[in-house]
């Protein structure tokens, strides 16, 4: 019986390997491909409003980004203490700061484009990490990873890294000191994010 | 004998109220120096709102995009030497020898090296420093310091930057004898200097404006992508250094408990 249980239980082991499958490093690079493209030929390179703009990178950030997971991440260990309430408004208004702070800035990738390096695997096997970078007028190129995430068959970014620096964990580092720091306050936090928001 | 033994346990007694005490001290020192680099930067944050940053924007002002890339250009050239010189000693010669032609024919066909007219000849630039040259030979790089007005960095980082510094040419002094006077000296010497950090402020003028803006601890985000960027110089010979996991791919997973 005892021989039959442990059968049992290493062929769902087994089973449950298999469930959670590799991410296809080819499709995560053609998936970041044609992110980047669309990005400079719908919002640096056309000639379309400001409030155009932002709309089509909202529609773009919000389809090609797992902002939940990154959310989730970013709070750290306050994530498991926060209300269901305060999860969402904390998702919210980060994405919205998101998006208000990438939208102000592409004019400076005017006349820029992304050079594919390959892939790079991760310690988690539905992760990837494709690498790129920026071509500078002065100096080295900028190194740019992309952290792509497979949930069963959609692929999304989870994170973004420049010259090393996550942007997840400088996220984090920022917003997990702050709540320390206002007596683990995580209201708080959320409400001084919102007074960021234009 | 026992003397010997007394010693002996002295010694261990000693060295063992002596590493606790550093232990204490360490956790002390790091909350003294925690609050020791909140202060500086707010410091410097004052001193930039008052008097870099308005200096970096009325510079914009009163300058093309044309002139900004000549002066940058001009102290970016005299990078140059400091950059040949630990390409050497990192054991990279073509690259030290790329940069020596670099700097000959910038200094003298791009006129005083306004012009990179090298790079159209295939010697692209690579810069480098001491600071690379110091992580390459697997010097610690200690811990994150504000620094008063040169702002973050690490006691490597300082160094290599003094070392770097050292090297450039404007700091050798000899060509300010043509000024005859001293006060004349001090002030193109200064005033060059004083240009060098104002072309270095105007070209950081919206990210730093985006990040105070965005930001709702701005010492927190500087001090964490300044650590995280530290860490790719940090490639020594040590093999351990170089199986380890890149410092991004980090835990990242629905099921971690956080």
């Amino acid at each position: 019986m005892k021989k039959l249980l442990a059968l049992v239980f290493s062929g769902l082991l087994a089973w449950s390997a298999t469930a959670e499958a590799a991410i296809d490093a080819n499709k995560a690079e053609a998936f970041v491909k044609n992110l980047t493209q669309e990005g400079i030929e719908q919002l640096i390179n056309s000639n379309v409003s400001a409030a155009e703009k932002k709309a089509r990178f909202t529609k773009l950030f919000n389809e090609d980004l797992d902002l939940d997971f990154i959310g989730k991440f970013v709070l750290g260990r306050y994530w498991r203490t926060a209300t269901p309430k305060q999860r969402a408004d904390f998702i919210d208004v980060y994405r919205k700061l998101n998006i208000q702070t990438w939208s102000a800035r592409f004019d400076e990738f005017k006349g820029k484009h992304f050079e594919f390096l390959g892939t790079e695997t991760s310690k988690s096997a539905d992760q990837i990490f494709v690498n790129t970078q920026v071509p500078m007028p002065e100096g080295a190129p900028a190194s740019v990873k992309w952290r792509v995430k497979d949930t069963n068959g959609k692929l999304r970014v989870v994170d973004i890294i420049i010259e090393n620096v996550s942007l997840a964990q400088t996220a984090r580092s920022e917003y997990t000191g702050y709540i320390q720091k206002s007596n683990n306050c995580i209201e708080c936090l959320i409400a001084d994010l919102k007074a960021k928001l234009k | 004998m026992m003397k010997k033994i007394k010693i002996i346990s002295f010694v261990v007694t000693g060295n063992l109220l002596l590493s606790s005490a550093v232990l204490a001290n360490e956790s002390d020192s790091d909350s003294a120096l925690e609050s020791y680099n909140r202060t500086m930067y707010n410091i410097n944050t004052t001193l930039d709102d008052y008097i870099m940053k308005p200096l970096a924007k009325g510079y914009r002002a009163i300058t093309t995009p044309f002139i900004r890339e000549r002066v940058s250009n001009f102290f970016s050239n005299m990078r140059e030497p400091a950059t040949a010189i630990n390409h050497t000693l990192q054991g990279d010669f073509s690259e030290s020898g790329s940069s020596v032609g670099r700097f000959a024919v910038n200094t003298t066909l791009g006129l005083l090296g306004m012009f990179d007219v090298a790079s159209g000849w295939g010697l692209k630039k690579n810069k480098t420093g001491l600071d690379e040259t110091l992580a390459k030979w697997c010097v610690p790089d200690g811990p994150f310091i504000v620094l008063p007005l040169l702002g973050p960095s690490t006691p490597r980082n300082a160094i290599g930057q003094a070392g770097d510094a050292a090297a450039d040419p404007l700091a050798w002094g000899d060509y300010y004898a043509t000024f005859g006077k001293d006060w004349q000296r001090y002030s193109f010497y200064y005033g060059l200097s004083a240009l060098g950090f104002v072309s270095l402020r105007e070209k950081k003028l919206e990210l730093l404006d985006d990040l105070t803006s965005s930001s709702v601890d701005a010492y927190g985000t500087i001090k964490s992508a300044f650590i995280q960027n530290r860490l790719k110089l940090n490639v020594c010979a040590d093999k351990d250094a170089q199986d380890a996991p890149a410092s991004y791919d980090f835990d990242f997973d629905d099921e971690e408990d956080y």
